[in-house]
């Protein structure tokens, strides 16, 4: 499998030689096994061997979602080529070309061209508008709107908790944020069923965008869903696996949209995914001088972006997440106005830290973030030992969070992976301001005009999702008689 | 200490029989065998069971416990804390457990879960703080116990591009070799930063093995490793700098200074060094070999020889072969024909 995508899905990656249920059944790869001891037959050695693929095969992601195997680089490398390819020719297609830009590939094409956030965003506006892109939008923006959902989530699992008290123990708490797919993948692949009730439904931000744009903003300036090819700038490798899941892909067609009208078209939310390394390249292959580039204004109905062209939107890499929730329960719940930046503690590393809220002497609120892998493992342990005493964790697959995303822009030479953190820390908010999601006018009018209200039906049809586990062959469950 | 060629044997002491099916992995108790405690030797084995056996006052061993009903697949491997006081046992059904001795009971206190598969290996640092685990999952797994013989994972490394055989820690320092189906052997570090790296990858370039590795072993005072592969050699690795004096960057990186080859015959599964510094070997041609280093100083460069080869010690593979840290003139091995066998290496008789 690619280093591309997050080592916590690399993971999952199986290929060794021994099972043949798990052996990659697409595999482009042509793997010669190594005669050896046959170390894991043990005494039930049932299985006759595949024989195996000689021709190249096509894997879909599809496919690959649907296994409990592994991708390999090699598919990982016409992955690449056909999002930038299939993004060019949409363009001379008759479809709106849409883009959302992620807040994580901004500060990353900033650092890289040493320009700010905000310069970057409206020449990229330009660029794209300049070979045929209709508008370019703001996943800072749907971020707001998963963050209202994820918050009113939250006060509904807490008040839940309390009344469930004293019966058994539910599954209301911890709750864990669902933005990464990286971690949703390992969750659903690897976990299984145990943890995926504390998995928060709201959608990823990138998903939010891609029902937004296809469910609500097509209707509202008179374009067909089918008719527009919606594209994603992501700091992440794993999004093009997350855009490409069954849950986020709906059908047209008869009385309204129906999830479940095979009838229909399929629509994906979002059709495909550019990491901020594939927005260089196309800034690279077509010779654009990106610095010279003039600022074209950015599109205002799904962009954070106030009447002064200044950009706004919650601080914290990784979505702020843990923050938002915090201050916003701490307040809903407890009366108390907490004024950030929080004050994370660190509790065993960098990328493990911890925020507590203390009423009258009692610990009512523990949040932590939780990224990389091996500070994932130990919260997943705690949870299902009952030794969990969290209230919200904001899990990253990635050590450092999403600003540190396999998609992202690689160090410059002579820079370290250190150095390229810290400057995209520092870049993140450079001339962004921070601004509370309730407060956003955006999310407001989306409310207004479409959802309803927080936790509404609608929202939860639109906004929130549901997850899988991964149901292992019949062949594999055998080899562990 | 003078090992005349020819003039030892291995001498058949005793067979301890209990597993149902292969045995995979022995360890000795590194705080038995000594002033009053007596020698205990854990074995694991396909048959979902590790088994301690401790020697009695007549010298001969004897299973004093079995330890079932946890794993629920082979147990590959077993490895004793450096106090002596606990056993972890890696399994393929992707879990460690952690026994403690309670009496004449082991039980099981804790288990470590995270592989997405087969477990293959698992070892203890010098101090006992933490363990390493590796396996099919291609990855390499640092844990570090905390209060209450809990474990949390402070590392996953994933530099092996296949299933990684073996791990193993250095007799003083934290540093951990690993052996991989890819052929290679990596050595990692902590980098000061509360996460560890990959220092050193011998591949088959830098004169490694070139096919899969399945073992190493440290020597005594820990400048030297040896390891074995599916190329039917074992290879010496020296290390110029003093690994004991690491601080920082203060490590020195392993180079090959002898092949070992034409001693076996099939795959070599398993390798041990004595503390006396005689290195047994174990492989798929159901024999044991015994190497030590020359003392004929022709080349400026170690150069080891054969001491011995005891051919038909097991009826079928030799999977392990380990030597008693306290009498290092006791061998244990274990094979694939489910029986576990002390050996002394002795003058031979007549």
């Amino acid at each position: 499998m690619s280093e591309k995508f997050s080592a916590t899905l690399r993971l999952t990656d199986l290929n060794d030689f021994i099972a043949p249920s798990q052996d990659c059944i697409v595999s482009l790869k042509k793997f010669k096994p190594k005669s050896e001891k046959p170390e894991n037959q043990e005494k039930f050695n049932v299985f006759s061997k595949t024989t195996s693929p000689t021709e190249a095969v096509k894997i879909s992601l599809k496919d690959c979602l649907a296994c409990s195997g592994c991708i390999t680089s090699a598919e990982t490398v016409m992955l690449e080529k056909q999002s930038l390819d299939e993004f060019l020719s949409q363009l001379d297609s008759d479809k709106a070309v849409i883009v959302s830009l992620s807040p994580q590939s901004r500060a990353s094409l900033a650092a890289y061209f040493d320009l700010s956030p905000a310069q970057v965003f409206r020449k990229l506006t330009a660029m794209f508008k300049s070979i045929g892109v209709k508008a370019v939008y703001d996943t800072s923006c749907s971020r707001d709107l998963t963050l209202v959902e994820v918050c009113n989530e939250f006060i509904s699992r807490y008040r839940q908790r309390q009344l469930n008290s004293g019966k058994v123990r539910g599954q209301e708490l911890p709750m864990i944020s669902s933005a990464c797919p990286g971690w949703i993948c390992y969750a659903e692949k690897t976990l299984g069923s145990y943890i995926l009730p504390y998995i928060s439904s709201v959608k990823s931000p990138q998903q939010a965008i891609g029902a937004a744009i296809k469910h609500h903003l097509s209707q509202k300036i008179g374009v067909l869903p089918d008719k527009v090819y919606h594209v994603t700038v992501m700091p992440c490798y794993d999004k093009k696996l997350e855009a490409a899941r069954d849950d986020f892909v709906f059908s047209t067609g008869g009385e309204g949209e129906n999830d479940h009208d095979a009838s229909g078209m399929k629509i994906a939310e979002v059709d495909s995914v550019l990491t901020s390394g594939e927005v260089l390249d196309l800034i690279h292959s077509k010779s654009i001088d990106f610095k010279a580039l003039a600022e074209a204004p950015l599109d205002k109905m799904l962009t954070n972006v106030d009447e002064d062209g200044n950009l706004y939107g919650v601080s914290g890499g990784s979505g702020g997440y843990a923050e938002t929730v915090f201050q916003h329960a701490a307040k809903t719940l407890f009366g108390k106005e907490i004024e950030g930046p929080l004050n994370f503690k660190t509790v065993r590393n960098s990328d493990f830290r911890e925020v507590t809220l203390e009423v009258e002497g009692t610990e009512v609120l523990k949040f932590a973030l939780c990224y990389g892998f091996r500070n994932l493992q130990n919260i997943v342990r705690k949870i299902k030992i009952g030794k969990c005493d969290y209230h919200f964790l904001e899990v990253m697959a990635c050590p450092s969070g999403c600003l540190n995303g396999g998609g992202q822009i690689k160090p410059k030479t002579g820079q370290s992976a250190k150095d390229l953190i810290q400057r995209l820390e520092d870049v993140y908010m450079q001339d962004v301001s921070i601004a509370n999601p309730l407060k956003n006018p955006i999310v407001k009018s989306l409310y207004d005009e479409w959802l309803e209200e927080p936790g509404s039906e609608k929202a939860k049809r639109y906004i929130h999702t549901e997850y899988h586990p991964m149901v292992k062959s019949i062949a594999s469950e055998l080899i562990n008689w | 200490m003078d090992f005349p060629e020819g003039k030892l044997e291995l001498r058949e002491m005793q067979r301890l029989e209990g597993h149902s099916d292969r045995v995979w992995s022995l360890a000795w108790n590194p705080a038995s065998g000594t002033a009053g405690v007596p020698a205990m030797l854990a074995s694991c084995s396909g048959d979902k069971t590790a088994r301690i056996w401790q020697q009695g006052p007549s010298g001969s061993f004897d299973c004093m416990a079995v330890l079932e009903d946890t794993h629920t697949r082979t147990v590959r491997s077993c490895a004793w804390s450096p106090c002596g006081k606990l056993l972890a046992t890696a399994s393929f059904d992707a879990t460690t457990a952690i026994w403690e001795q309670i009496g004449s009971d082991f039980e099981c206190v804790s288990t470590l879960e995270g592989h997405e598969n087969e477990v293959k290996c698992v070892s203890w640092n010098a101090s006992g703080s933490l363990i390493a685990t590796c396996g099919r999952d291609k990855s390499v797994w640092i844990w570090e116990m905390q209060s209450g013989k809990e474990f949390e994972c402070v590392s996953v490394l994933q530099g092996h591009t296949q299933d990684v055989k073996m791990v193993q820690w250095h007799p003083f320092i934290d540093v951990l070799v690993s052996v991989s189906y890819d052929n290679t052997i990596k050595v990692w570090a902590e980098d000061g930063d509360d996460d560890w790296h990959c220092v050193q990858t011998i591949g088959e370039a830098c004169s490694g093995h070139s096919s899969t590795v399945w073992a190493l072993s440290f020597n005594e005072g820990g400048d030297r490793m040896v390891t074995c592969s599916d190329d039917l050699t074992l290879k010496i690795w020296n290390t110029s700098g003093n690994p004991s004096e690491s601080t920082g960057d203060g490590y020195g990186p392993w180079k090959h200074v002898h092949t070992l080859s034409g001693s076996h015959d099939r795959t070599i599964f398993s390798v041990n060094w004595s503390r006396e510094g005689v290195i047994a070997s174990g492989a798929a041609d159901d024999a044991i070999c015994l190497f030590v280093e020359s003392k004929e100083k022709m080349i400026d460069e170690p150069f080891y020889t054969k001491l011995m080869k005891k051919e038909k010690a097991h009826a079928m593979d030799v999977n392990s072969v380990q030597w008693n840290p306290k009498n290092p003139r006791v061998l244990a091995s274990g094979s694939d024909d489910g029986i576990i066998k002390v050996w002394e290496l002795a003058e031979r008789s007549g």
